[in-house]
């Protein structure tokens, strides 16, 4: 048998021509769904590009270069930058101070707005209410906040809204942010802090809350089982996985403070005389004010390396979107 | 349905396509293109920082306005930028691109700016009539022996004092500081602080407290403000007795306090004066910070606003021409500039001889004062040696060894400093 003798087999069952139709069609269907998410995507991810990693990339760059009144890279100077930083004792006090900032500031808001995400949730009448006005504040910018915190609730005349209250039981009016010993000026940071966020990861925790399967409360509450157990047992392990992401986005907030300590601190000039600073403050004023760009990139990436760190130990100890088993 | 939807894709897409045409033209045309550039060959852009005065901003335009009526060929782009917190950060970003401003307003005047070749030297812009402006601002716009900026207003800063509240508690105006911590105590009573000089209870006053001994902050090439040990010293002493007034609603540069009586003495500046002098009729006066002791001198910092060129401009030369025109020759709208909006000196002397708002009473004093007394930042001084500086001083305010922790920051400015100048 030879391959002249037999003639192509044009008779076999399925015709070849209708076969490749619908290949073909699904194969240029599947090329206009390409060029589709190409076209819808490409002005984002090129903005995206530019402004973001382009710039992150750059600034690494600068990071190891002497960028004074520039950013032209090009005069390096290794980790000099880096060594400058980290040996100046106001920055590390900074480092210092956000950290423990962090571990106090963290706890507190989680504690607060679980707690209010719980007693809403358990709220008969009026939860909408309740959930606009707790949310309502995470609309306002930090720095106004910040002055009403400054300027009406906790200035230092008679007339502020802490020391009217004070005088009420006798005290005399006092100075909230520039007393220092003891320091009170924490009551104004942390009190205002919490005013801002609570609301918006109460909301987050009640959608957590409201996944959460009825039949397992009815279950517990057949079992015999108080409020506080049900809490313990059924409603913090199933909001495992939102707290974990709530603890994440809390801690890089707190990492990156700045507004209102800025503008709580700040004295019409340059600061200096502020009781503590974060080190975004430090930040700002090396590179945006004192234009040395090269320095302000390493202290970024230093600050993103702590909270890179923070973040990673965080998900050792509790599990970021681990499964639930 | 299908050709419907089909239809409602392809829509989708159009009008996505026009919004991002739409921002890419928006965000190239510039988005205060309105200068009055009707047949003029020339555009300089002048930036300004926001002047909190009524009428300023209508000002500016109008000297613009003025000189392109003189020189046809020049037309001026007035923008009105940021406040006063904002507006230095916005400037040395935009002169790190190709959209600088030709002209532009210094707050702090940086000779590192100078150094680094941003700035372009003005002598020729001065011309003769260098000799007729306060000595002390030459000093300071002068990097290397060359100026490189003008200065359009002296914004002198005085201590204020209520003359009433002085005659009650029996004091007379403080010239030591001794006499000034001794006349804070005796005027705190119910409800009056003796003293404000910032809701911090710092302020200004390290910076004061240096010069009055005799100190400088930075001497050639060596920061020396370590130096002033003993009179910075002071500033626990006045914190000892709690009569100075400390986080009040507005803060030293707004006269607040002072009239509402909260202090009986109030650091602020002359733009103060008259809302002061509204309030409270002629119930006040002036003085420069006391010297430290027999042996200082009484000082006051002086402040304004400056004018610089842009060294990369490519229309240097009728930049040049523009600030000669309006800030040496125009003396007439540099009496307007100075003192129908606020309340600031001319910076030529003789200009604010002919001010008529200075030839009497507090106004007088302060002018004066600002000739005489008038001191201003070293132009090597960066925001991280004042942050440094006055993070000592408060320090020292809440009891730490002066001579130790101003020794510690002040060999951190050196670090600064000889960065500055290699």
């Amino acid at each position: 048998m030879t391959a002249t003798d037999t003639p192509p087999l044009h008779t076999d069952a399925v015709p070849p021509a209708p076969a490749a139709a619908p290949r073909r069609r699904r194969l240029s269907e599947r090329r206009a769904k390409i060029l589709a998410f190409a076209v819808l995507t490409a002005p984002m991810l090129i903005g995206l590009g530019i402004f973001r990693y382009v710039a992150i990339g750059w600034s690494f760059l600068l990071s190891f270069s002497e960028a004074r009144r520039t950013i032209a890279l090009g005069d390096w100077v290794g980790l000099d930058n880096y060594q400058q930083l980290l040996s100046d004792e106001r920055f590390r006090g900074s480092l210092t101070m956000i950290v423990l900032f962090t571990a106090l500031i963290v706890p507190l808001t989680f504690a607060a707005s679980l707690g209010l995400a719980v007693l809403v949730n358990r709220v008969r009448r009026g939860r909408a209410f309740f959930r606009t006005a707790f949310l309502l504040p995470a609309a306002v910018s930090y720095v106004a906040a910040a002055m009403i915190w400054k300027m009406s609730l906790f200035s230092g005349v008679p007339s502020g809204l802490a020391n009217t209250l004070g005088a009420l039981f006798g005290a005399d009016p006092t100075p909230w942010i520039q007393t220092q010993s003891p320091p009170l000026y924490w009551i104004v940071l942390v009190t205002l802090r919490l005013w801002l966020q609570v609301g918006l990861y109460m909301i987050l925790f009640i959608a957590g809350l409201q996944s959460i399967p009825r039949h397992l409360y009815e279950a517990a509450e057949l079992d015999g089982a108080g409020p506080w157990r049900t809490f313990r047992s059924i409603t913090f392990p199933m909001l495992r996985n939102t707290s974990v992401a709530i603890l994440l986005l809390m801690l890089i907030a707190a990492l990156q403070a700045f507004d209102e300590f800025y503008t709580i601190f700040s004295t019409g000039a340059s600061l200096g005389s502020e009781p503590v600073r974060t080190p975004l403050m430090h930040l700002y004023g090396v590179a945006l004010q004192d234009q040395d760009y090269g320095v302000g990139s390493a202290g970024a990436f230093l600050l993103t390396l702590l909270i890179v760190l923070v973040t990673l130990l965080q998900g050792r100890i509790l599990g970021f979107a681990r499964d639930k088993d | 349905m299908t050709a419907r939807s089909a239809l409602s894709r392809r829509g989708f897409l159009g009008t996505s396509m026009l919004f991002v045409a739409g921002s890419v033209v928006a965000c190239s045309s510039d988005p205060q293109g309105t200068a009055a550039a009707n047949g003029a060959d020339v555009t300089l852009t002048q930036w300004y920082h926001q002047y909190g005065e009524e009428g300023t901003q209508a000002a500016v335009k109008r000297y613009a306005a003025e000189f392109t009526e003189a020189h046809p060929g020049i037309a001026i782009n007035v923008v009105w930028g940021a406040d006063v917190s904002q507006y230095e950060t916005k400037l040395n970003a935009a002169l790190l691109g190709d959209d600088a401003p030709d002209i532009f307003e210094l707050g702090d005047f940086r000779a590192e700016m100078a150094r680094k070749g941003q700035l372009e030297p003005l002598d020729d812009v001065y011309g003769a009539a260098k000799s007729g402006f306060n000595k002390a601002d030459l000093d300071y716009l002068t990097v290397d022996g060359k100026l490189y900026a003008i200065k359009t207003m002296d914004d002198i800063m005085v201590l204020y004092y209520r003359k009433s509240l002085l005659k009650k508690a029996g004091v007379t105006p403080p010239s030591t500081f001794a006499e000034l911590t001794d006349a804070a105590k005796k005027l705190t009573s119910d409800g009056t602080k003796g003293l404000f000089i910032g809701n911090d209870g710092i302020g200004d006053s390290p910076y004061l407290l240096a010069w009055s001994e005799g100190v400088d902050l930075i001497d050639g090439d060596k920061v020396v403000y370590a130096d002033a040990a003993r009179s910075i010293g002071g500033l626990r002493d006045l914190h000892a007795d709690k009569s100075v007034l400390l986080g009040f609603t507005t803060d030293w540069y707004d006269p607040g306090a002072f009239n509402q009586g909260a202090a009986a003495m109030q650091w602020c500046g002359l733009w103060a004066l008259p809302a002061v002098e509204k309030e409270l009729g002629d119930d006040f006066g002036v003085l420069p910070w006391p010297a430290y002791d027999k042996k200082g001198r009484a000082v006051a910092r002086l402040g304004g606003w400056s004018q610089a060129i842009h060294a990369r401009s490519k229309h240097v030369a009728e930049a040049k021409k523009y600030l000669e025109w309006l800030w040496v020759k125009q003396t007439d709208l540099q009496i307007d500039w100075a003192v129908k909006y606020g309340f600031h000196v001319p910076a030529q002397t003789e200009v604010a001889a002919k001010t008529p708002e200075f030839g009497k009473g507090a106004a007088k004093e302060a002018a004066r004062i600002s000739t005489e007394h008038g001191k201003s930042f070293p132009a090597e001084w960066t925001q991280a040696m004042q942050a440094g500086f006055i993070a000592a001083a408060a320090a020292v305010a809440k009891g730490a060894a002066p001579a130790r922790t101003l020794d510690k920051a002040q060999a951190k400015a050196q670090a600064d400093l000889d960065k500055q100048t290699v």
